[in-house]
């Protein structure tokens, strides 16, 4: 599903934010990306989504080279990638409704279907009761899972998230960290950068380690 | 990636979604939703709104009504062309039968549309009139005035005026031809200055105008940037991103050009007395100009457009900032 060959990021010329990046994740396969802050792991994800473009290297997603993609095709790209952020990105001038049915909006998606998978999306996440909310009225724990309702929503094959469970205790985070599972156990492909290792050591699923920009391990689930 | 996006992501995802009528019709539902969405943006903040219409009005009125000015100066100088005439003063020991002779022969002549005898004696009734000096001029021993003939020319323009005069002068029996085409033609020269300056004033404040609605677009943007970010990152094209900016800046410009008219409308008012006052002491019949339906549209289309492209500008800067490299 990714393949990374080679890949390097500089900033501004000179700093080096990730270098020889190779690794593949497979179809339906979900990893952690861990390391300390500052080691990549949001450049990696900003990478695979083409807010960044690799300096050197290839980076393949479903086999093509995404760096070849014409800036007017970047859209229709990235409405195939759901993307969960820390800071979840609502828009807090409107509802819960309308945050989650904004990538179907995007899509011109006829109204009834839209909202049809609004409906089914924020259940899977347990705030169908919700929807009317404006984003202020709920609590962390469920503005991200709103985050990931609108993430989710287009059923993507592809999930990524940055730090999904930054600011959570370690309760929610793992409430969180399940809902992902369970997108992966249908068949969505998942990569969950954390720093939580605890949490991903109780997970059990491979994780990719980066320092200093750099890959030093890549540990298959036990 | 979808499970059909999979095999081919760079068409663009799921086509097979929507049927291409459902697409035109979600593409228009969009736009519609824009429009209002835009337009209740503006009413949220009516006076600072209202402010940004008025100052677009304001450059729109000057450019708009110098160029209503100078439709009134083209009716004036129509109306002048028909009085650019020649005066044919006939030799003083001409008699009046010698007189008709030498009017149809002026008549005859090429480039003349039509001619008028005033006898001598004719001539002498109307200086009196108009001069109030019947006692004065009834006391000379006889008719100082010369008979005249009152030319025509076919073409009014000034070089074939003077051609027609020499041609005229040289006539047998015709002492002197006199035309007064000094102020005409300086009227003209004004005219055309008229023309040229507002031409100027037009792309002038047409710029004001787009740096007006630029600038309260670019903070509109400004305030945005979040969702701008959001939508860019969740897949939004660059023409879904603009519209409801391009909305706001058509919304902005329809505004500001309804000001402008009113402006206009009640600023032609205001001077119209005066103006028809003054034009009839100079004897002539002018009146001030309104921009009627078609100048009215014209007006309204033109600063909606001027508004939408200050807002086009202005987006696509920012969004030139926002896409990554
Ligand atoms: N846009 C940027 N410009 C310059 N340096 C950046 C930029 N984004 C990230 N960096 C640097 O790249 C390194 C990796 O950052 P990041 O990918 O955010 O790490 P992490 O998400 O693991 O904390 C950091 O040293 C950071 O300062
Ligand atoms: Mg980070």
């Amino acid at each position: 599903m990714i393949a990374f060959e080679h890949v390097g990021k500089r900033y501004g010329g000179r700093f080096e934010a990730l270098a020889h990046l190779n690794f593949r994740v497979g179809r339906g396969e979900m990893v952690f990306l861990t390391g300390h802050s500052g080691a990549g792991k949001s450049s990696l994800l900003r990478l695979i989504i083409r807010l960044e473009r690799p300096s050197r290297g290839r980076i393949l997603v479903a086999g093509h080279d995404i760096d070849r993609l014409h800036h007017t095709q970047v859209p229709f790209y990235r409405r195939q990638i759901g993307v969960v952020f820390q800071d979840h990105q609502l828009l807090f001038d409107r509802s819960i409704y309308h945050n989650v049915a904004l990538p179907l909006e995007i899509q011109g998606m006829e109204l009834r279907e839209t909202s049809r998978r609004v409906r089914a999306a924020l259940d899977k996440v347990g705030l169908l009761h919700r929807e009317r909310a404006l984003p202020i009225e709920l609590s962390g724990g469920e503005q991200q899972r709103v985050g990931i309702a609108r993430a989710v929503v287009n059923k993507p094959a592809l999930l990524l998230a940055d730090e999904p469970t930054g600011n959570l205790d370690p309760q929610l985070s793992a409430d969180i960290m399940s809902l992902f599972e369970d997108f992966n156990r249908i068949g969505t492909t998942v990569m969950v950068a954390s720093h939580d290792l605890a949490l991903i050591a109780r997970l059990r699923h491979r994780t990719l380690r980066l320092h200093d920009g750099r890959l030093v391990a890549d540990e298959e689930a036990l | 990636m979808s499970r059909q996006g999979q095999e081919q992501p760079r068409r663009g995802a799921r086509t097979h979604r929507a049927g291409a009528g459902g697409r035109w019709r979600s593409w228009g539902r969009h736009h519609r939703a824009m429009a209002r969405d835009s337009a209740l943006r503006l009413l949220r903040h009516p006076l600072s709104s209202l402010l940004t219409m008025l100052a677009i009005a304001i450059a729109l009125v000057l450019p708009a009504g110098l160029w209503l000015a100078l439709d009134g100066a083209r009716l004036l100088d129509a109306e002048l062309d028909e009085s650019a005439t020649l005066t044919a003063y006939l030799a003083e020991r001409v008699d009046d039968g010698e007189a008709g002779r030498i009017e149809e022969a002026l008549a005859a002549q090429q480039g003349v549309a039509d001619t008028r005898l005033i006898t001598a004696a004719e001539g002498m009734a109307e200086f009196q009139q108009s001069l109030g000096l019947e006692d004065a001029l009834a006391r000379l021993p006889g008719n100082p005035l010369p008979a005249s003939v009152v030319v025509s020319p076919v073409d009014p323009s000034p070089e074939a005026v003077r051609r027609l005069a020499d041609e005229l002068g040289a006539l047998n029996g015709v002492e002197e031809v006199r035309l007064d085409l000094a102020w005409l033609e300086r009227l003209r020269h004004l005219a055309e200055l008229g023309q040229r300056v507002t031409l100027a004033l037009v792309v002038l404040f047409g710029m004001g105008v787009l740096l007006v609605v630029g600038n309260t677009i670019r903070l509109a943007v400004e305030n945005r940037r979040q969702e701008i970010e959001v939508v860019t990152l969740i897949g939004a094209t660059h023409p879904f991103v603009r519209r409801p900016f391009l909305y706001s800046g058509a919304w902005y410009g329809l505004g500001g050009g309804i000001l402008a008219w009113g402006l206009l409308t009640l600023g032609g008012d205001w001077l119209s007395g005066p103006v028809s006052a003054l034009a009839a002491s100079y004897g002539a019949s002018f009146v001030l100009p309104t921009l009627g339906v078609g100048g009215s549209a014209t007006l309204l289309a033109c600063s909606t457009l001027l508004g939408w492209l200050g807002a086009w500008i202005a987006v696509s800067r920012h969004l030139a900032q926002i896409r990554p490299r």
